[in-house]
C-alpha cells in the first residue's frame, strides 16, 4: 500500500462575505498514486488546490503533509518538496524554455545567489526526462500549447518533489497532447511521486487516477476510490447530466468512458443499486514484467476475500505473465479491483461478470 | 543576440560591456566647448593617482572640476534610471512602465520646485526633492496596497499621486516670482546635468550606488517578478519581500537621480526595451545590460547636450530626439519583445 503523505481534514472555505465555497473537504493521497479532482465549473477545484498548496488560507481544516500541517512548513522547505503547475493560460512566456525551468529551481537557490552547475543540470536532465530537450533555447512564446504545459511540468519537477499538484494540465489541448501529458503523469506515479489534478474529464479519472474527488456546487465534495466515485449517480448529482458510462473493448485491453447524454431535469432517477449487487467474475490479467506480476500479487491479496479461485503462470520465452482470477462479491469492490490492476504500467485486464441472482451473463 | 543559455551574459559581452562605460568616460572627457586631446585627459587622470600633475592649471580645472563629476553625474543616472525602469517593467509585467510609473518623479519635482521656491541653498533643493520623492511613493503603497488588491491597483494609485504631485508643482510654478523662480523652476525641471559637482554627488550617489548594487545582487530572483501570483509564490520565494525590496530600491534610485539632475525622461523606458531586445528577458543578462548601456548613453546624449551649439540643449530634450528613433530602428529589426 502506498505510503499517505497528503491529507486534507475537513477542510472548509470561503472568500470574506461570500457564500461558503468548499465545505468539510477530506481526502488523502500517498506516493505513487494519482488523485483526480472532478467538478463542474465554479464548483471550486482551483480553489481547492490553492487551499491544498497554502496559497489560500482554510476557514477551519487544514492541509498537511507527511503528518505537519502545510502552514506550519516554511516556504521555502515546502516548495522543495511539493510542486504546483499552474493553468497554462495564466503562465508568463517571458523567458526561453531553459530559463523558466531554472525557475523552478528557486526553492533551492539561496537569497543573493544565482543558479549553479547543479541546477542547470536538474533543469538539463529533467527537460531530458519529458523529452523536450529540442525545446531549450526556445522562448515560451513560441511553442505550441501542448509544449507549454510540458515545459510547466518540467519547471515543476526541476526542484525534485514528492507532490506534483496541476491545474488543468490537459485542458485547451488535443488528443495526442492529453495523452503526453496523462502519461507523464502515470509515469511520474510509477516513479512513487504523488500526483494531484483537476481535470475536466471524468474518463481521465476512470482511465488514470487510483481516487478521485467530486466537487459538487456548494461545497460538498466525496471522495474515495476512483470506481466507486465516477459513477451515473455522482455524475448526475455534481454536473447535472444524465452520463453512461461505456465500455470500450479493443483487443488489448477494456477502457472506461463517460459519455454525456442529456441534460438532468428536476426529480432524480431511481437510483440503481448496480454498486451492492453480488456478482461473480472471472478477471483474465495479462503482465509483461516480473515487477508488474508481483504488484498485482499485492492488489490481489488486499481483495482475498473476494478470491474463490486463481492461477498464475509465467509464459517464458517472451516475458509475459498470464494470471486468471476467479472472484465473487459485491460488483462495486470486483469493479475496483480490476480499474487498480489497469493502472499498472504494462498490464492488460478483462473482467467478465455474471449476476448471482439470474443467471444472465453479461461483459463487464 | 545569443547570451548564455541560463539567460545570462558570455564572457565576451561582459568584457564589452564593463569596458564600454570607462573608455566613453573617457572619450567624453576631452570633448567639450574646449576640445582637450586624449593625452592631457589621461595626464590629469594619471597626475590626480600620482599627484603628480604635468599639465596647464586650466586644463586641469576642467578636466576635474567641470567634466569629470559630470560625467560620472551621467553614468549614475543613466545606469540608474535604467536600471529602475527594468525593475518596474518586471514588477508591473508591463512594458509602459517607466521608473515614474508609482509618482516618484512628480514628487521630487515637487520638492525641488518648494525648495527652489522657499529659496533653500542648493544641497537643501536635493534634499527636500529626494524626501518628497519617498513621501509620493510612500503615499501611493499606502493609497494602492492592502488584502487582496493586485499590483494593479498600485499603478493605478500611482498615476493618481503622480498627478496630485504634478498639480502641486504647477501650483508651485503659479506661486512662484515670475523673474527669478519661475524660471530656474521650469529649467530645473527640463533636468540636466550641469548643475553636477562633487558635493551634490556625495549625497545623491550613495543611495544610487546601494540600489543598483541590492538590484544586481538579486539580478537572477528578478525572475520571479513578471510571473503570475501563483506561479511565484510557489517558487518557494517570498515574492512579497521581493516586490518591496525592488520598489525601495528603484524609488531609491529614481528620488536621487531626479533629485540631482531633474527629470531626465525617456531614458527608464529606452534602455531597458533596448536591452530585453538585445539580450532577452532573464534579468541575470538584463540588469548588467542595463548599467552598463544606460550609462554609455547617458554619457553620450550629456556630451552631445553641453558641446553641440554654443548654449546648452536641455538632455531631456536629446534623450527623446536620439532615443526614439534609435529605438523604433531596433524595435523593427529585432521583432520587438512581448510579455
Amino acid at each position: 500500500m502506498a505510503v499517505l503523505n497528503i491529507a486534507v481534514e475537513k477542510g472548509c472555505f470561503s472568500y470574506p462575505k461570500g457564500p461558503q465555497i468548499l465545505q468539510d473537504i477530506s481526502f488523502e493521497a500517498g506516493s505513487g498514486e494519482i488523485l483526480a479532482i472532478l467538478g463542474p465549473n465554479g464548483a471550486g477545484k482551483t480553489t481547492l488546490l490553492r487551499c491544498l498548496t497554502g496559497m489560500l488560507h482554510w476557514g477551519s481544516g487544514r492541509a498537511c503533509l507527511d503528518g505537519e500541517d502545510i502552514r506550519s512548513i516554511p516556504e521555502r522547505t515546502l516548495w522543495s518538496r511539493m510542486a504546483y503547475v499552474p493553468q497554462a493560460r495564466s503562465a508568463s512566456q517571458v523567458y526561453t524554455v531553459f530559463q523558466t525551468v531554472l525557475l523552478g529551481r528557486s526553492s533551492r537557490i539561496g537569497g543573493f545567489s544565482k543558479p549553479g552547475e547543479e541546477d542547470l543540470e536538474a533543469a538539463s536532465r529533467v527537460l531530458g526526462m519529458l523529452g523536450i530537450s529540442h525545446l531549450a533555447d526556445k522562448p515560451c512564446s513560441q511553442i505550441s500549447g501542448g509544449e507549454l504545459q510540458m515545459v510547466l511540468i518540467a519547471r515543476a519537477l526541476a526542484s525534485g518533489p514528492e507532490v506534483l499538484i496541476l491545474d488543468e494540465p490537459e485542458s485547451n489541448l488535443d488528443f495526442r497532447n492529453q495523452l503526453v501529458v496523462l502519461d507523464t503523469i502515470s509515469l511520474l506515479a510509477q516513479q512513487g511521486m504523488t500526483c494531484i489534478f483537476n481535470t475536466h474529464y471524468p474518463e481521465h479519472a476512470l482511465q488514470r487516477a487510483h481516487r478521485s474527488l467530486l466537487l459538487a456546487k456548494g461545497g460538498e465534495a466525496i471522495s474515495g476510490p476512483t470506481t466507486s466515485i465516477v459513477t451515473k449517480e455522482n455524475i448526475r448529482k455534481a454536473f447535472g447530466v444524465n452520463a453512461v458510462i461505456g465500455e470500450i473493448e479493443t483487443p488489448g485491453q477494456t477502457l472506461r468512458s463517460v459519455v454525456p447524454m442529456s441534460l438532468a431535469e428536476g426529480c432524480a432517477q431511481q437510483e440503481e443499486q448496480t454498486g451492492k449487487r453480488r456478482v461473480i467474475a472471472s478477471m483474465t490479467i495479462i503482465a509483461d514484467s516480473n515487477d508488474t506480476a508481483q504488484q498485482i500479487n499485492e492488489i490481489l491479496h488486499r481483495y482475498n476475500r473476494l478470491l474463490i479461485g486463481r492461477m498464475g503462470m509465467p509464459h517464458r520465452g517472451c516475458g509475459l505473465y498470464l494470471i486468471n482470477v476467479s472472484m465473487d462479491g459485491p460488483e462495486a469492490d470486483i469493479l475496483e479491483a480490476g480499474h487498480l490492476l489497469g493502472l499498472l504500467p504494462g498490464v492488460r485486464v478483462k473482467t467478465v461478470t455474471a449476476q448471482i441472482e439470474d443467471t444472465q451473463t453479461q461483459n463487464r | 543576440m545569443k547570451v548564455r543559455k541560463d539567460g545570462g551574459l558570455t564572457a565576451a559581452q561582459s568584457v564589452v560591456l564593463i569596458l564600454a562605460v570607462p573608455v566613453t568616460a573617457v572619450i567624453a572627457l576631452g570633448i567639450g566647448r574646449i576640445s582637450i586631446p586624449m593625452n592631457d585627459v589621461l595626464s590629469v587622470l594619471l597626475g590626480k593617482i600620482t599627484g603628480n600633475m604635468t599639465v596647464a592649471a586650466l586644463t586641469e580645472k576642467t578636466i576635474w572640476n567641470l567634466r569629470v563629476p559630470r560625467i560620472l553625474l551621467a553614468i549614475l543616472v543613466g545606469a540608474g534610471l535604467s536600471t529602475a525602469g527594468c525593475s518596474f517593467q518586471s514588477l508591473f509585467a508591463n512594458p509602459l512602465a517607466t521608473p515614474d510609473t508609482l509618482g516618484v518623479a512628480s514628487g521630487a519635482s515637487f520638492g525641488a520646485a518648494l525648495g527652489i521656491l522657499l529659496g533653500l541653498p542648493f544641497t537643501g533643493v536635493q534634499c527636500l526633492s529626494m524626501a518628497m520623492g519617498l513621501a509620493a511613493v510612500g503615499l501611493t503603497w499606502l493609497a494602492g496596497s492592502g488584502r487582496g488588491r493586485g499590483l494593479g491597483q498600485i499603478v493605478l494609485a500611482g498615476i493618481m499621486i503622480g498627478s496630485l504631485f504634478s498639480a502641486l508643482v504647477s501650483f508651485t510654478k503659479f506661486a512662484a516670482d515670475t523673474e527669478n523662480q519661475l524660471p530656474s523652476i521650469t529649467y530645473w525641471l527640463m533636468g540636466g546635468l550641469d548643475k553636477a559637482g562633487f558635493r551634490g554627488l556625495l549625497i545623491g550617489g550613495a543611495p544610487v550606488i546601494i540600489g543598483i548594487a541590492v538590484l544586481w545582487l538579486l539580478r537572477w530572483k528578478l525572475n520571479l517578478l513578471p510571473l503570475s501570483d501563483d506561479e511565484a509564490r510557489s517558487s518557494g520565494v517570498n515574492i512579497v519581500r521581493l516586490r518591496i525590496v525592488t520598489v525601495v530600491c528603484a524609488t531609491m534610485i529614481t528620488a536621487s537621480c531626479v533629485s540631482m539632475c531633474g527629470q531626465v525622461g525617456w531614458v527608464g523606458l529606452l534602455i531597458p526595451h533596448m536591452c530585453r531586445m538585445l539580450f532577452g528577458g532573464s534579468h541575470l543578462a538584463l540588469i548588467p545590460a542595463c548599467i552598463s548601456i544606460g550609462a554609455v548613453f547617458m554619457v553620450i546624449v550629456d556630451t552631445a547636450a553641453r558641446s553641440m551649439t554654443a548654449a546648452e540643449i536641455p538632455v531631456s530634450i536629446l534623450t527623446a530626439m536620439v532615443g526614439a528613433p534609435f529605438f523604433i530602428i531596433l524595435m523593427r529589426r529585432s521583432g520587438g519583445w512581448q510579455y
